[in-house]
Parts: structure tokens; sequence; C-alpha cells
């Protein structure tokens, strides 16, 4: 067995001198590269799933879960702004109508007095129009009651001039009649 | 030029004694092979040590250490289901050390998967692993694995020395695999890359090959990382069925 190892020494030493064959067939190597892969292998096992792997999945894991957290906390949030843009809403509504309403009575109020006052206009300026027909009237009757005394007149100064005599007021006033 | 297959000798770092075990030597030397499993080891903890950092938003390590977590867990989970949980440390250990493994042979001069010794035992540790999850979760159960259910009798004779020739030869196809792409890679690197040497001596129309060989020293690099990872990643998948076979026997 000693013997057959440093044959293995001097075959590695001299690589050079190998002559075809794959270098991988070669046994005497075999056992050595077995025991220190089942070591490694072993201990890199050992780290992993005790000590690394763990925390990389938690990290995935807590990634998860904030994610998870902060996407129901924004939809809580969005919920409560979605509430409270519908109360806005409800107040904006209910101070138009308010301020509607409010509009609409000051425009009753206003146009009421204006009818008040129109009314009242329209009263003066009737009775004033009703005195002015009056006083026209009164004119008119007393022009014409001056056109028939100058007529009778005239027709008497015609009268007396065709025939030489004064014709009489009686007759005068039926013959104008 | 250059002996491609010098790239895989086994040559010694630090001497160690050798032991004894049964008759048989061990050189427990520390040699290029070993020293590579090391370093990826040593470089799959530092990068984890790293990745593992538990940042709620992940920096660039984080997020790739976290997608090769993610990868191998959904793998678990896709294969073996529920249960996959509870062997995913295993299946992300192999995975990540052959993955490192490949790598740093793309980086450096040895590759520790090109070595017959190193994927037989990995494919090895996967059987014995599978065995021992069948008989701890189903008994004597177990030898169900090779008598398919749903099958006329006759056929037994011929099925159950086929299903036991397949699952004694997984181990072996698993680390022949492994150990075929990452030689057959590495020897055609190293060829079309004496090519470009071996005919950039030989005058205009050598240069013009110098340049093919060249090109395709480029190509075959891209491809020889794809299949670095893609060698880990089936090492993974293969592991993954193997035990989902044990896992639910019953639905064999």
């Amino acid at each position: 067995m000693a013997t057959e190892n440093h044959g293995t020494v001097a075959t590695t030493e001299a690589p050079g001198h190998e002559s075809g064959g794959l270098p991988q067939l070669q046994f005497q190597h075999w056992g050595g590269q077995i025991v220190w892969l089942l070591l490694i292998f072993a201990v890199l096992y050992i780290v992993l799933s005790k000590g690394l792997l763990p925390r990389v999945s938690g990290a995935i894991d807590e990634r998860g879960a904030k994610i998870a957290g902060d996407i129901a906390d924004a939809r809580r949030l969005k919920d409560e702004a979605e509430v409270q843009a519908r109360a806005a809403a409800a107040e904006v509504a209910e101070a138009r109508a308010k301020a509607q309403k409010t509009a609409a009575d000051a425009k009753a109020q206003a146009s009421a007095q204006a009818a008040e006052r129109q009314a009242k206009e329209e009263a003066v300026l009737a009775e004033k129009l009703a005195a002015a027909e009056a006083s026209i009237q009164a004119a008119r009757d007393e022009a014409m009651s001056h056109v028939r005394t100058v007529a009778e007149e005239t027709a008497g100064a015609i009268v007396e001039k065709l025939t030489g005599k004064a014709a009489s007021a009686a007759e005068l006033k039926t013959a104008l009649a | 030029m250059a002996d491609p297959m010098h790239q895989f000798q086994i040559q010694k770092v630090v001497e160690l004694p050798t032991v004894n075990v049964f008759g048989l030597p061990i050189d427990l030397s520390i040699t290029n092979s070993v020293a590579a499993m090391l370093l990826a080891a040593t470089l799959v903890v530092a990068f984890y040590a790293v990745a593992a950092r538990r940042a709620v938003v992940p920096g660039r390590l984080q997020t790739v250490g976290e997608m090769l977590y993610g990868l191998v867990d959904g793998l678990a989970e896709s294969i073996i289901g529920h249960d996959g949980k509870k062997f995913l440390p295993f299946i992300f250990t192999l995975f990540a050390f052959v993955l490192f493994m490949n790598l740093q042979g793309m980086f450096l001069v040895f590759t520790a998967t090109s070595q017959l010794a190193v994927t037989l035992t990995l494919g090895l540790m996967v059987i014995l692993t599978v065995v021992a999850v069948g008989f701890a979760k189903n008994g004597l159960k177990f030898f169900k694995l090779f008598a398919p259910s749903g099958v006329p009798w006759p056929l037994y004779f011929l099925l159950v020395p086929i299903e036991i020739l397949s699952f004694l030869i997984r181990p072996i196809t698993l680390g022949l695999r492994l150990f075929g792409n990452m030689l057959g890679g590495h020897v055609v690197l190293k060829i079309f890359a004496g090519f470009v040497i071996a005919l950039g001596g030989l005058g205009a129309i050598g240069w013009a090959g110098s340049l093919l060989a060249l090109s395709s020293v480029v190509a075959l690099t891209a491809l020889e990382f794809m299949v670095a990872f893609l060698q880990a990643f089936v090492f993974a998948v293969l592991a993954c069925v193997y035990i989902n076979d044990v896992v639910h026997l019953d639905s064999h």
C-alpha cells in the first residue's frame, strides 16, 4: 500500500509525463476528493440550512408581509378617505341647497317690493291721467259751448243781414240744433 | 498544441498524511480539486452572508441571492409539493455548490465538477438520501417503488428488474451527465483556444482561421456559462424528481 501511494505522488509531481487517458480516472486521487467533498458538503449544508437560508426566507417572508400590510393600510386609508369625501360632498350639497334657498327668498322679496312700488307709481299716474282727462273734457265742453254761442251770434247776424229782421233766440236755437 | 487534458490533472497544493481506512489508502492532501471545492463552498457562504441581509428593499447581491433561493424553492414546491420545504436546504446546497463549482471553472483554472470522483459522489449522495427518505417515510413499502401499481401481474417479471436497474443507474447518470458536460465544454474550449495560437503562425490564411477559432471560443464561452448554470439546475431538478418518487410513493 505504502509503495503504491509513493507512486501516486510521483505521477502527480510529473503530470507532463502522463501518456493519454483521462486524468479523472487516476483512482489514487479519488479517496481524498470524496472524503473532502463529503466534509465540505456537510459543513456547507449545516451552515446554509441552520444559518443562512432561514435568513433569506425570513427576509422574503418579511417583505411579503410588509407589502401585504402596506397594501392593507393603503386600502383602509382609501376607504376612510372615501367616507370623508362622501361626507364632504353631502355637506357641500346641503350648503348649496341652503344658498339656493336664501337666494330664492331674496329674489322673491325683491320682486314683491318692486311690484308694490310699481303698483303705487301706477296708481299715482292713473290719478294724474284721470285729472288731466277731466280737465281736457271740461276745456272741450267749455270750448264747445263757446262755439254754440258764436254760431248763434253769427247765425243771428247773417239772418239779420239777409232778412233785415232779427231772429229770436229760440228760433236760432232750433235752427242750429 | 497544449494537452487539453492537462487542465484536469490533480495536483497537490498542501501535503497531508495518508490514512488507511479498511486497508484503503486515502490521501488527505489538499489538491487543486479539493481547493476548488473549498473555495466554492466558501464563496457560497460568503455570498449568502452578504445576500441574507434581511433588507426590506434588497440590493443587487441580495436580489440575486433571493432569486436563486426562489428558483430552488419554486422547484421543490412544484415538483415535491408541500413536503418540498423539508428538502429545500439539501437541494439548495446541492444546487448552489454545483453552480459555484461550475462557474468557478469559467474564471479559474480548475473545475471540480469535471472530476468524476466529485460528480459520482454527489450523485450517490442524492440517491442515498432518496433511499434514506424512502425507508424513513414508507418503511418496507419503499420497495413498492420497483413495482408500479395498475399493471397486470405477469408484467411485473419484466417491470421490476427494469425499475431496479433504472433506480441503480440514477447516481451514475447524475454523475456522468454533470461530469460529461463540464469535461466536454472545457476540452472543446481548450482545443479551439489552441487553434487560435497554432493557426496564428501560418500566415494570412492562418490568420483568418485563427480569427474564426477565436470567435468560436467567444461563442463557446457564452455557451459554457449557460451550461454551467443549466447543469446545476438539472442536477437540482433531478434530485427533486427522485426525492418526490419516494415522498409520494402512494401515487407512484
